[in-house]
């Protein structure tokens, strides 16, 4: 079989020792690689009764077998954990050039274990490992840790935590290639609970094709496919994620501080047609993109890149803030320092309106854009507020009495679309399996874009079939790894003639979502074995309960009850949740 | 006349964000914003109907009929294709 390198790497950082061994093939082939592949390698791996932030939890990276090919976006990579912000199964995904570079040292997967008793950096130079003492890069920050080890995006690639994951903020981030994060559900608090500060790679090994005039063909066809989608060839390369904005604010959407409102009187303020007129200096793009969403902006103080459109949303639209300089430059330091920006934004809403309730002593209030460069360092270093801060908006909201203002799924905060208007995306946080996350699915794309239809975006009864859909074909890309935005301008189906072309093995119509379906129910299944339940399947009541009074979406509260039952009927699920065994059987999971 | 609001790349090729325009029906003040900027054409229409995927909405619900009749309360938005084309090509 081609595609894949067939080589797992194992480190104990406890006993600083490590072994390489053969990947086993027929999961490889069952889960395919990424997030489907970690998942399964999680479920052996790590049990119910292992703390995220212990050294019992692992880090699990891998690659999926169109990595590094050449193939459109083959530059990504995963990582799985059990996450410390939910405590369920966790993997974040990410771009640039690391991911590409790992797979050129001829390994699938990195597993870590254990704890070093020092800081240590690990550097893996095609197939050799050697541990480096890291005491003194502990407390560098991103920017300056990337470059001082060396990064050079097409040689040699710098994956690390800054102080955020070394302070073991669960909203920690893993960065790559200085700007580019793996970023949900608090990864870089598990690589700082390791003492790990850094993996760089650098590799000469080239992934084997096997039948490559096929597969250069699909390279030819799919950069057609590419250029025909308006978004693929014209929105992102001209405006970024950020050309969002004003569409979610127009239908009423937009989730608005703290999702009080579904729309911001400031949103033009902070669209994606303003950062392109005033604050792009230039586009850049991921190793293999032909697409180029990646924006390099500038003000006064900072250039790098981004901000995309959940960031600028989390720390604008959500904090009540219509500044789009200081949103440019909280992106800037939250990457510097290692943390998720969706949920450092949320979290800092949640605070704001705490605050403005009097539920916390701050002066934390909606539009403060002065304020949040002090939070978001504060959460970094667990300063002041900023150590409750560090841990998310459910439990800094718990301890301030009123977990119902922390606006998650599982603990993990929302992204930009609020489901009041988007029944598809409510059902979609309410279910998805690591917490609040729009990239388990794309409802936008058919409740708001028309793609590839238009559908009722209030339509409650038939949505859940979409869901399911939708969520298994995230599955099986996240498994591939490939970019999202792929799927724009190419269909689903179209990936598994690709990985045929690669692997040598034929994967079908059909084969791809059932690959999505399988990893879908396995981390059910991991999440149920956690003591999760039916219960956790839900949204904070002013989802459920509190309409909005104007706009679009007013009187609309999200109807996740009937929706859920048709959830669980669809997946085959009991009326509790739980995978059916004739379910698990005919994924292959009965054994598990 | 309702107000017109135009977003990304159409701004562009109006060179404003925002418009007024008479007509009675969302299809008479597309028309008639297609005459004022013949340029938009390319952008919004194929055949002589709205081009697939080119995101109308009044009052921010989708215009998904043409006919629907207007008042100067109204506000239309309309954006350019910013999505579609999956799977149409094989």
């Amino acid at each position: 079989m081609k595609g894949w390198n067939g080589k797992v790497l194992e480190i104990d950082l406890t006993t600083q020792t490590h072994k390489s061994y053969p990947l086993d093939m027929q999961m490889a082939q069952q889960f395919v690689g990424g997030r489907g592949l970690g998942a399964r390698l999680l479920w052996d791996l790590v049990g119910p009764d292992v703390d995220p932030l212990s050294p019992e939890n692992v880090l699990i990276i891998t690659n999926g077998p169109l990595t590094g090919t050449g193939y459109q976006t083959s530059n990504r990579f995963s990582v799985t954990t059990k996450s410390p912000l939910t405590g369920t199964v966790l993997d974040a995904n990410s771009g640039g050039f690391w991911g590409m570079q790992f797979k050129k040292t001829g390994y699938d997967v990195l597993i870590v274990r254990g704890k070093s008793q020092k800081p240590v950096w690990l550097e893996i130079k095609n197939s050799e490992l050697t541990f480096h003492d890291a005491s003194e890069l502990w407390g560098m920050r991103v920017y300056a840790l990337t470059e001082k080890l060396g990064q050079n995006n097409n040689k040699r690639n710098v994956l690390c935590i800054g102080p955020a994951g070394e302070n073991l903020s669960r909203i920690a981030a893993i960065m790559n290639d200085r700007e580019r994060a793996a970023a949900r559900g608090g990864p870089g608090a598990v690589m700082g609970s390791k003492n790990l500060k850094a993996i760089v790679v650098e590799g000469s090994q080239r992934p084997e094709i096997d039948d490559k005039e096929r597969f250069k063909f699909m390279l030819y066809e799919t950069r057609k496919l590419l250029a025909a989608s308006p978004l693929t060839s014209q929105a992102l390369p001209e405006f970024g994620t950020v050309v969002l904005m004003n569409i979610m604010n127009n239908i009423g959407a937009l989730a608005t501080r703290n999702h009080q409102q579904t729309q911001f009187e400031g949103a033009e303020a902070i669209s994606g047609e303003e950062l392109t007129e005033k604050y792009l200096v230039k586009n850049a793009a991921c190793w293999a993109c032909p697409i180029g969403c990646t924006r390099i902006s500038k003000t006064d103080k900072v250039e790098g890149e981004g901000p995309e459109f959940e960031t600028t949303w989390a720390f604008g639209a959500q904090c009540g803030v219509d500044n789009l300089p200081a949103i440019i430059e909280v992106n800037s330091l939250c990457n510097d320092l290692g943390l998720d920006t969706i949920s450092a934004g949320s979290t800092i809403a949640c605070a704001m309106e705490l605050s403005e309730k009097g539920y916390l002593d701050s002066d934390l209030r909606f539009g403060r854009a002065d304020l949040l460069a002090r939070c978001v360092e504060d959460m970094a270093y667990r300063r002041d507020l900023g150590a409750e801060m560090a841990d998310g908006s459910l439990r800094l909201a718990t301890k301030y009495g009123h977990p119902e203002l922390s606006m998650s799924a599982k603990g993990m905060e929302f992204p930009a679309y609020d489901p009041r208007g988007m029944q598809g995306q409510g059902l979609l946080y309410a279910t998805s399996n690591r917490g609040g996350c729009h990239m388990r699915g794309n409802m936008v794309g058919l409740e708001v874009l028309g793609l590839p239809k238009l559908i009722d975006r209030f339509q409650v009864q038939g949505k859940s079939s979409f869901v399911i859909l939708h969520q298994n074909v995230s599955a099986a890309i996240d498994s591939l790894v490939v970019c999202k935005f792929t799927n724009m301008g190419v269909a689903d189906e179209y990936f598994a003639r690709v990985l045929s072309a690669v692997t040598g093995i034929q994967y079908s119509t059909g084969d791809m979502t059932r690959v999505g379906e399988r990893v879908w129910n396995l981390e059910r299944l991991y999440n149920l074995r956690e003591g999760f339940t039916a219960k956790d399947d839900t949204l904070p009541a002013r989802l459920l309960q509190d309409a909005p009074t104007v706009g679009p979406s007013k009187g609309w509260v999200v109807k996740l009850e009937p929706m859920l039952k048709e959830y669980y009927r669809g997946r085959g699920w009991d009326e509790y949740g739980v995978p059916k065994p004739e379910k698990l059987e005919a994924l292959g999971l009965a054994n598990l | 006349m309702p107000n017109i609001k135009l977003f990304a790349s159409l701004r562009k090729v109006t060179g404003t964000k925002e418009l007024s325009i008479t007509g009675a029906s969302a299809g008479e003040v597309i028309s008639e914003l297609v005459k004022r900027h013949p340029d938009l054409a390319a952008h919004l229409l194929e055949n002589g109907q709205i081009r697939p995927h080119v995101i109308i909405t009044i009052n921010g619900h989708p215009a998904t009929d043409m006919d629907t009749l207007v008042t100067e309360q109204d506000q239309i938005a309309i954006f350019p294709p910013i999505a579609g084309g999956q799977g149409e090509y094989l």
